[in-house]
């Protein structure tokens, strides 16, 4: 194979470049990487400039005509704000055909001939833009009020589904010698809905191919799928509530015919623990699963089980994935141990994951978070914006570019403060690597409209009440 | 920035009485600065004015004699022979959010502030010279004589650091309603009242005045601390300046004997008639003018304007009238005198991060400059404010096309304090709807960031509520039917019976 191809491969392909080993991929020589990432970031810029009218506007304003080291980049890495940049009235009036104009700006699929001027919700724009393009938008919580839409396509997520088996892998298989372990799955417990186009409730669609094999594997708390209208509502019911201006709030006469779904929704979320404890452990108990949740999620179902005497429920070599930070709350010390004394592992894995990219970054043995060879993480000075030098050890705010993303950038500046380690990790990796603590601007800020991630359970539980009680 | 001067110690100054020592160390906002002040546990018995009957003294005193007090600091507080003021104005660098330039200038507007004609105005204005002075007669309808005093108050102001005025007016409302005040100064203005505090203690250490005076430094929400000094023993008010969360600390303490004056967190807007294109020089002298209302003290108060609402239609015309004012409004901030706006000694990145995000949506959004923090004009081409408009600071403004002026009532509530109007007819008609929507004041273009002391304030008159309303009324039987009297229980009827 040629050098040529190869680099090709390490951006369209990741998993097939290092022959489905997650041990390769962080063991890359330094050198080897960062020549790799260069020529796979060049040819990114080439392809894209001048199909992604954001980014070529960007680049021409800028000057940026070509990459030659990886900091050049930095002032074409997109703010997150970018994919909520559009006036909240084209949402909130169902002004579909202007969202996805304006979506067309950041994707090279092309959107301009899907007509969408029937839609009338956001769960029906997205479905058309499903039916007839490759799109697969992941959006946000929508817990802030607004909601950040990403153009991601079927391409990128089957690429992150085929590259996230190979980590599952790290305990069976440490030195990734095994192969692509054709035939293996995994029995995913699921706390959340089976489906949705949140970037969390995408997950299961994006795994069920690559990680579970079958339907049979996915043993989903919530069975059906989650509104992207109610999580919206959600948001901005806990918005108004909060300004108490929950009178004023509007709400889109087209919901109203759903009733019957969003009363699903609501008795999924109640009988999503009932159903854990009578149906899931049942089926599953002594057997080996994998779970995956932010802390509190994981927690509360572990408490839930030790409540009814459950102890080391399943196979001691399940595998236990946790990310998405405190969520603004006071995290108990032994939420770990509650964990694991209940499921009977010895550990859990944390990531480091952030829904813009398609890569979940493992924690250590040394307690650092590794980004994935095909992430090129930068340290942004915090008020400026202007990168640190690319060696030793800087916190700031983290950039990051994406290269596995071919219908989107992939540069993206995040709002969370990293400390960063361009320095070999004592671990043996060679990839960047961040520390624990990692927090979010607007986090260390404050702020009176702050309301955070944890509410949403709360709000989106909220939100369905209100439209049923408005609806009955 | 200068060098970092060697740490600042603020002492506290307790009527009248310097105290430096117990000295425990604070941090400034966001962390840039700390100072050392004196362990509050050890203010406790010192700060509250326990026995009521002490300011006895101040009510002696006659009215001109206080005007008379207050002119004497104001030339006093002349910055170029006030070493305390240029000691804070140095320090000002390491706290303030205003940069130095902004500091000097609201020092330099203090002896205007405590000026007799300005004291006496904001004293007749607000209270009535003669219910501060003495006991006001009245003859009510039912034959009594009324006598209204107006009386002062031991009040805690917990004041706010983003304009040095504020530490300035309160001790000059303390002073005029015969008050006694302990001022809680910010992290990010520790200096201002207590340079002023400590003038008056140079001027005149034994004066009521000045014995009715303390400023302290404590964390606000300290808990230890403010549950020993709210109590209603100590503390009969509480004028609370600013931020959510400052108010929202001295809730907790409010009851029976207890009332807070609460000068709520607000913002401000701008309403432009379609009369603002009429001419090029119009329109210049519009940009000036909302320029001025978004960039004066560079945004920090809530004065300012922030969301501009323009009438000009949202056709395309319209849209392109709009663009050329925000792109004249951009050009004429960066003209304002260094005194009265600079550019920002901080400019919130997050806030950078959602302009630059907006970039990406130039059909919906035109931005004007914001590229390195000098401020910026957004120039919304749909009939809505972004939506971060309650985070626009550091000189960002945000101008919203609509059809007609009544629309921008939409976006108005009762954190609206002021809206600045061009031109002065629709003011008139403005003004009988808005503020049922909760504006507060509404003022020509261009002088918003430029309000009267002497006029109510957040819809209320702040020093009408500083004092105590004491009322003897004087009942003569033969004019004034005694309730004890049969003629007062009988009704009419009864009556005509007999």
């Amino acid at each position: 194979m040629s050098v040529v191809a190869d680099t090709l491969q390490f951006g369209d392909a990741p998993a097939e470049y290092f022959g489905h080993s997650w041990y390769a991929m962080q063991h890359v020589p330094a050198d080897e990487l960062a020549w790799l990432q260069l020529s796979t970031l060049q040819r990114r810029f080439s392809e894209l400039r001048d199909r992604i009218p954001t980014l070529q506007r960007m680049a021409s304003e800028s000057g940026i005509e070509s990459i030659a080291e990886p900091n050049d980049v930095v002032p074409l890495l997109f703010q997150h704000s970018v994919y909520k940049s559009y006036p909240a009235s084209l949402l909130l009036r169902n002004r579909f055909s202007e969202l996805t104009r304006w979506l067309d700006r950041l994707t090279t699929l092309e959107l301009s001939a899907v007509d969408v001027t029937d839609c009338d919700s956001i769960d029906s724009w997205l479905d058309r833009l499903e039916s007839e393009t490759e799109l697969r938008v992941l959006h946000s919580s929508g817990t802030t009020g607004t909601m950040s839409f990403v153009p991601r396509s079927t391409r990128e997520w089957d690429e992150m589904g085929k590259a996230f088996r190979c980590g599952l892998f790290q305990y069976s298989d440490p030195l990734g010698t095994g192969g692509r372990h054709d035939g293996e799955w995994f029995e995913l417990i699921w706390p959340l809905w089976r489906s949705g186009r949140s970037a969390i409730t995408r997950f299961p669609g994006m795994a069920l191919p690559y990680l579970l094999g079958s339907e049979s594997r996915l043993h989903a708390l919530r069975p059906g799928r989650m509104s992207s209208d109610a999580a919206y509502l959600a948001g901005r019911v806990n918005v108004a509530a909060a300004r108490g201006e929950l009178d004023e709030l509007e709400i889109n006469p087209a919901l109203r015919v759903r009733r019957e779904e969003f009363e699903r929704e609501q008795r999924e979320m109640a009988e999503s623990l009932p159903r854990f404890i009578d149906e899931t452990v049942r089926e599953l108990q002594g057997r080996r699963i994998w779970m995956l949740g932010t802390w509190n999620v994981l927690y509360n179902i572990a408490k839930a089980g030790l409540e009814h005497g459950l102890e080391n429920v399943f196979a001691s070599d399940s595998l236990v994935t946790t990310g998405g930070g405190a969520k603004g709350q006071v995290v108990p010390d032994d939420w770990e141990e509650t964990v694991q004394r209940f499921i009977g592992v010895d550990h859990v894995q944390h990531c480091y994951v952030m829904s813009e990219i398609t890569a979940i970054n493992k924690m250590c043995e040394h307690g650092r978070y590794h980004f994935e060879p095909w992430i090129v993480p930068f340290v942004l000075d915090p008020e400026d914006g202007s990168p640190y030098p690319r060696e030793g050890q800087h916190t700031g705010r983290c950039g990051v570019i994406d290269l596995v993303p071919s219908t989107y950038w992939g540069g993206l500046i995040s709002g969370d403060e990293v400390t960063l380690s361009f320095e070999q990790c004592s671990c043996g990796r060679t990839t960047a690597h961040a520390a624990r603590t990692i927090e979010r601007y607007s986090d260390k800020q404050g702020g009176d409209d702050k309301i955070t991630c944890v509410a949403a359970e709360e709000a989106h539980r909220a939100a369905l009440e209100f439209l049923t009680g408005e609806l009955a | 920035m200068v060098e970092t001067l060697t740490e600042l110690t603020a002492p506290a100054f307790v009527r009248g009485e310097l105290i430096a020592d117990d000295l425990v160390g604070f941090g400034g906002r966001a962390g840039t600065a700390s100072f050392l002040s004196p362990d509050p546990q050890r203010l406790l018995t010192a700060v509250p004015l326990r026995d009521p009957s002490r300011l006895r003294d101040l009510q002696t005193l006659p009215f001109e004699e206080i005007v008379t007090y207050l002119e004497a600091l104001g030339h006093a507080l002349e910055l170029a022979r006030n070493a305390h003021l240029q000691e804070a104005l140095a320090f000002s660098e390491q706290f303030s959010d205003m940069t130095a330039p902004l500091v000097r200038a609201s020092f330099e507007q203090l002896p205007a502030l405590f000026a007799s004609e300005a004291v006496r105005e904001l004293a007749d204005a607000t209270v009535g010279i003669p219910y501060l002075e003495d006991w006001v007669p009245r003859t009510m309808a039912d034959g009594r004589t009324a006598r209204v005093r107006a009386f002062g108050a031991r009040t805690v102001h917990v004041i706010a650091g983003n304009s040095p005025l504020i530490a300035g007016l309160s001790i000059i409302r303390n002073a005029i309603t015969r008050s006694d005040a302990v001022i809680k100064t910010p992290s990010n203005d520790p200096l201002t009242a207590l340079a002023i505090a400590r003038t008056m203690g140079d001027l005149a250490p034994d004066h009521p005045i000045t014995r009715h005076l303390s400023v302290a430094y404590w964390k606000g929400g300290d808990t230890s601390f403010e549950e020993h000094l709210y109590q209603p023993a100590n503390v009969e008010k509480i004028v609370a300046w600013g931020g959510f969360a400052s108010v929202t600390h001295v809730l907790r303490y409010v009851q029976p004997g207890l009332e807070l004056i609460s000068l709520d967190p607000k913002r401000s807007a701008t309403v432009i008639g379609q009369e603002a294109f009429s001419s090029p020089e119009t329109m210049a002298d519009v940009a000036l003018r909302t320029a001025t209302d978004v960039g004066a003290l560079n945004q920090l108060g809530c004065i300012n304007a922030r969301v501009v609402y323009v009438a000009a239609g949202t056709d395309p015309d319209g849209l392109e009238r709009v663009n050329r004012l925000g792109e004249a409004i951009y050009d004429q901030l960066h003209r304002l005198p260094q005194r009265l706006s600079t550019r920002a000694k901080w400019f919130d990145p997050e806030l950078k991060a959602d302009i630059d995000g907006l970039r990406a949506s130039p059909d919906f959004y035109r931005v004007f400059g914001g590229a390195d923090g000098e401020g910026a004009v957004i120039v919304s081409q749909l009939a809505e404010p972004v939506e971060f408009h309650r985070r626009l600071s550091g000189r960002v403004a945000n101008l919203v096309p609509i059809a007609d002026p009544a629309e921008a009532a939409r976006e108005m509530n009762a954190y609206t304090q002021t809206v600045g109007v061009y031109p002065e007819a629709l003011k008139e008609s403005l003004r009988d709807v808005l503020p049922l929507h909760g504006v507060q004041r509404l003022v020509s273009l261009g002088y918003a960031a430029h309000p009267s002391v002497a006029l109510p304030q957040d819809a209320i008159e702040p020093v009408r509520r500083m004092v105590k309303w004491i009322v003897d009324e004087s009942c003569d039987p033969d004019t004034t039917t005694p309730l004890w009297s049969e003629a007062s229980n009988d009704t009419q009827a009864q009556k005509e019976e007999r």
